[in-house]
């Protein structure tokens, strides 16, 4: 093949690889587009097509498509700035170079743009799947660089792959020490608008039945791994949305605020960190009671809700603290138990009224949230993924009528049996429990470990928690779900990983991505700073850092120009070289060595000067040696004479 | 405006070819001159980005950029993974030129307004080497790929404007591979020089033939010439006269020797011829040219210069060659 057509051919199939890698962060028009022209500037370079002859006209044309095609990114996106716009317009930029492509430089640039597109689909997706395909793509690249930039040459495209693979190992040393020491910043430069992926989790309100459909997902919320021994199943309450506000069907979070009250710590500390997926919220999970918001920049709200200010569009870890147990070191505010009293006194009036008749049967409010739980208890309430629908009045709906529920459900109903008679309480949407990965040493949170439960206020306790699902349903707390309710509800992942054998390979790969992610992903400045207290530098900065990158980089630099060295020394001499090496070797011993730009006959004569009684023999191997190698077509039994007379030579 | 923003252009052009030049010169105050064989060494080998170089650095500053942005650890590995390609793509195309053996220039001279050549003869000491390029001063860029071993052979045509001598005082040897990213390169101050006969034209008809006996042996066969003998071999010439029986026997390197029975010779006389300079020489080029392409014996007059006559290729040779240096010092 024509070292053009090679060029060409190699520039477009890199371009294919990287339009495919971001297929899934561009329309299926603009990929449609970037295939047909790839595909078309293939079948050219591979000769099936005849190649288009530009005329004026074209040119017109040319750039009356390009206008339509950032019309077309402009209408689907409604913006050029962001990720996903820039990415479809950066393919159909690349897949319009091929179309015109005729000389090298095109080429090139065509695979500049695969570079650009390899970068847009690691901002997009970067979980370890994708690594292997990242760096095929980059191998590509660079081999098709090699034959773009040497079209001319004699180069095999073999020798092509072979080098670029061979540069690209060598990089990996540096790239990894780049990754560890070269300094990071914290924030952004600037931002670009993301687009508003829809994920599955937790929302800020909660309606009956609203959390059934969430644990039907099989994906993870999060990982938590634990510092210490990790607390016990029931205990293993991950608390998110805090819902403050009801009215009668739908429990919502309401913007109001009040001072709430100082807390006690009691217990051991709890350390984790939690790797959470992207939610596209704001809401940051901890474990109930956490001590203060993980991070700075985060907020915590009165009723100890953390947020952050920009939604989890990527996946983030961060530390946190938490008690088992706490205790209020003073009395609610009167703003707060106004708030966490508020009731509709319209709706679900049997709740209300059973809430009345109970709490006259008892002294104390702790007296009656027992008597309350008994009631759940004795009752018949059933625990069922598959509750039937709620009338307006749901609470009403769920006790009386239907009786059976979801723990949303029964969350709902405890809390307002509690508020009809004047208990402060709130609903708690969060997950409960989690699967321990052996192979990783950590839980796995999943969407389908969704709960919710109740909290009230007990005073010289304050915010107690109460699980209503507990005594419906007492062995969710320690065991999964669908543990509880049996396989024929079970979403397909879990079904799949009660094999034994697939369940492990199931947590070995997630042991894996978890390590990328924690180790790789999350890598940050505070994790470098971490690296360099571990090689032992106390208090260590960003200077420290800088000084690390500079001296890797000179020991790599150094080591480069050593194994590049080293290699170009190696030589492979054929039988007529070897012979005349080991000539001058033996000849090294009574004379000063051949100089290199000393022709053989030259040198012949001089040592010939030096040693008459071997000055024959010298020079006959010089002379057969110089006929040999400059001769015309050398014959193997004239090389076998040249060893015999080398090895008789002696000195 | 456009008039301005090419005046512009062209002015940034001269600019950087005054660089060019004033780097080339001080590159070869810096080396000093070479005598070939010479190995191409480190010390001399000099080494920049190409502009797909700088565009390259261009895409890894934004990916670093993008990368610190979004705190992307992927996008930040290809940036490094990229990084060190960039780094070690530079070593290679430094490796490419280093140890590169020039082991001789040599020239192929020709008429003035034709293309002359400079044939640059290179060896690979050790590995296979891709698109190294020769180059002159108004030669265009000749790529010679080179086996492990072996030599490779660049020919560069040289436009030889006018007549006379033209020395080249450097070759440039330069090299992208393998990525296109760094361009090496380097100077071989090994001067040598292109002679450029005059044209052969004119249409006076040349002087008539003398006659006498008989003349020294020549290497040369034109046709009719008897084998004399062997005598040593001297510099310059032929490896094709060679009597390479002779030296496989032991006997030396000896060359094969004719003499010519025929007696009669022209001389051409520069001053027979009236015009210009340029144009007599012109006129005992193109008589010079027709006397051999007939094979005939002729002698040149250039007073003070005089050759014997004599025929043959090297006879030729060396009348045209007393032309092209005709006036020079």
């Amino acid at each position: 093949m024509q070292g053009e057509a090679r060029a060409q051919l190699s520039a477009t199939l890199v371009f294919i690889g990287a339009a495919l890698l971001v297929a899934g962060q561009t329309p299926v028009w603009t990929l449609a587009i970037a295939l047909a022209c790839a595909v078309w500037r293939l079948l050219i370079a591979l000769g099936r097509l005849p190649a288009p002859q530009l005329r004026k006209g074209m040119r017109f044309l040319f750039g009356a498509v390009t206008a339509l095609l950032v019309g077309g990114v402009l209408l689907s996106f409604r913006t050029l700035n962001g990720l996903a716009a820039g990415t479809a317009l950066l393919t159909l930029m690349g897949a319009l170079k091929l179309l015109e492509s005729k000389s090298r430089r095109d080429d090139a640039i065509a695979i500049g743009v695969s570079l650009f597109l390899l970068l847009a689909a690691g901002l997009g997706n970067q979980t370890l799947l994708r690594l292997p395909l990242y760096l095929l793509l980059l191998w590509g690249a660079c081999a098709a660089m090699m034959i773009v930039a040497h079209a001319g040459s004699t180069l095999p495209v073999r020798a092509a792959m072979r080098l670029s693979a061979r540069a690209l190992l060598m990089a990996a040393p540096l790239a990894a020490a780049c990754f560890l020491l070269f300094p990071r910043f914290s924030g952004q430069f600037w931002a670009l608008p993301r687009g508003g992926e829809a994920t599955v989790g937790l929302s800020d309100e909660m309606s009956p039945g609203a959390i059934d459909k969430l644990v039907a997902e099989y994906d993870p919320a999060f990982r938590v791994r634990f510092e210490g021994p990790p607390p016990p199943p029931d205990a293993r309450y991950w608390r998110g949305p805090v819902l403050n506000s009801f009215d009668g069907f739908t429990w919502r979070r309401a913007p109001r605020n009040y001072v709430s009250a100082p807390l006690e710590f009691l217990g051991e500390p709890l350390r984790y960190r939690v790797t959470l997926e992207p939610t596209s919220r704001n809401w940051i999970f901890a474990l109930d009671t956490v001590v203060d918001r993980p991070q700075r920049g985060m907020f915590m709200s009165h009723d100890r809700q953390i947020t952050r200010p920009e939604p989890v569009y990527e996946a983030f870890s961060y530390d946190a603290v938490s008690h088992l147990e706490t205790r209020a070191t003073a009395p609610l505010s009167v703003l707060g138990r106004r708030y966490e009293t508020e009731l509709p006194s319209n709706r679900n009036p049997r709740a209300l009224a059973l809430a009345r008749e109970l709490r006259g049967t008892v002294a104390s409010d702790a007296e009656y949230a027992r008597v309350a739980l008994d009631w759940f208890e004795r009752n018949g309430l059933e625990y069922t993924l598959e509750p039937d629908p709620t009338g307006l009045d749901s609470v009403d709906s769920v006790l009386f009528d239907t009786k059976r529920g979801f723990c949303g459900h029964f969350a709902s109903a405890y809390a307002t049996l509690m508020r009809a008679v004047g208990v402060p309480a709130r609903v708690v949407t969060g997950y409960l429990g989690g699967e321990w990965n052996p192979i990783g040493q950590y839980f796995i949170v999943r969407q389908s470990d969704a709960h919710a439960w109740t909290e009230i206020w007990l005073e010289g306790k304050g915010w107690t928690r109460i699980d209503p699902t507990a005594v419906v349903a007492p062995e969710r707390l320690r065991a999964g779900l669908y543990d509880v309710l049996g396989d024929a509800s079970a979403p397909v992942g879990l079904t799949l990983s009660r094999y034994a054998w697939l369940g492990s390979i199931a947590r070995a790969w997630d042991g894996a991505n978890q390590w990328w992610r924690d180790r790789v992903l999350d890598f940050n400045l505070r994790a470098q700073l971490g690296f360099l207290r571990n090689l032992g530098i106390e208090a260590p900065d960003w200077r420290h850092l800088g000084w690390g990158f500079a001296g890797a980089l000179t020991l790599w630099l150094l080591w480069v120009a050593f194994t590049l060295r080293r290699s170009v020394a190696r030589v492979k001499p054929d039988r007529i070289a070897r012979a005349w090496l080991k000539a001058t070797r033996k000849l090294a011993k009574v004379a000063p060595p051949r100089a290199a730009s000393e022709g053989a006959m030259n040198y012949a004569a001089r040592v010939a000067a030096l040693h008459p009684a071997i000055a024959a023999e010298v020079r006959s191997v010089a002379e057969r040696y110089t006929l040999l190698r400059f001769g015309p077509n050398p014959r193997s039994e004239d090389i076998a004479a040249l060893e015999r007379e080398v090895s008789r030579l002696s000195v | 405006m456009l008039s301005a923003v090419r005046e512009r252009l062209s002015f940034a052009s001269t600019w950087r070819q005054s660089l060019r030049r004033y780097a080339a010169d001080w590159a070869r105050r810096r080396q000093g001159e070479d005598r070939l064989p010479i190995t191409i060494s480190t010390r001399r080998v000099y080494i920049l980005p190409t502009r797909g170089g700088m565009a390259f650095a261009m895409l890894l500053f934004i990916m670093l950029l993008a990368g610190l942005n979004y705190s992307n650890s992927t996008a930040l590995l290809i940036t490094f993974m990229l990084t060190g390609f960039g780094l070690i793509a530079m070593h290679l195309t430094h490796r490419n030129l280093t140890g590169v053996v020039a082991r001789g220039l040599a020239t192929g001279d020709a008429f003035a307004g034709e293309h002359g050549r400079l044939s640059v003869t290179l060896e690979s000491s050790g590995n296979a080497r891709f698109g190294i390029e020769c180059e002159v001063e108004g030669s265009p860029r000749v790529a010679v790929d080179l086996r492990e071993t072996g030599s490779a052979r660049a020919d560069l045509p040289l436009l030889l404007e006018k007549r006379g001598r033209l020395t080249i005082g450097r070759v440039k040897l330069s090299t992208t591979f393998p990525f296109g990213l760094f361009h090496a390169w380097t100077y071989l101050h090994a001067p040598v020089s292109l002679l450029a006969w005059p044209v052969p034209r004119g249409r006076r008809e040349p002087p008539a033939e003398a006659a006498s006996g008989g003349d020294a042996p020549s290497v040369h066969r034109a046709g009719d010439e008897e084998w004399v003998g062997l005598r040593e071999f001297r510099s310059g010439d032929s490896p094709r006269q060679v009597a390479w029986g002779a030296y496989a026997r032991g006997r030396g390197l000896l060359v094969k020797t004719y003499q010519s029975p025929a007696a009669h010779y022209r001389i051409f006389d520069l001053a027979t011829v009236n015009g210009s300079v340029e144009s007599r020489l012109e006129q005992l080029s193109a008589w010079i040219v027709a006397a051999h392409a007939r094979g005939e014996r002729y002698g040149l007059n250039l007073a003070p210069l005089e050759i014997a006559p004599d025929s043959g290729n090297e006879h030729r040779r060396r009348c045209l060659d007393a032309l092209a240096l005709y006036g020079e010092a």
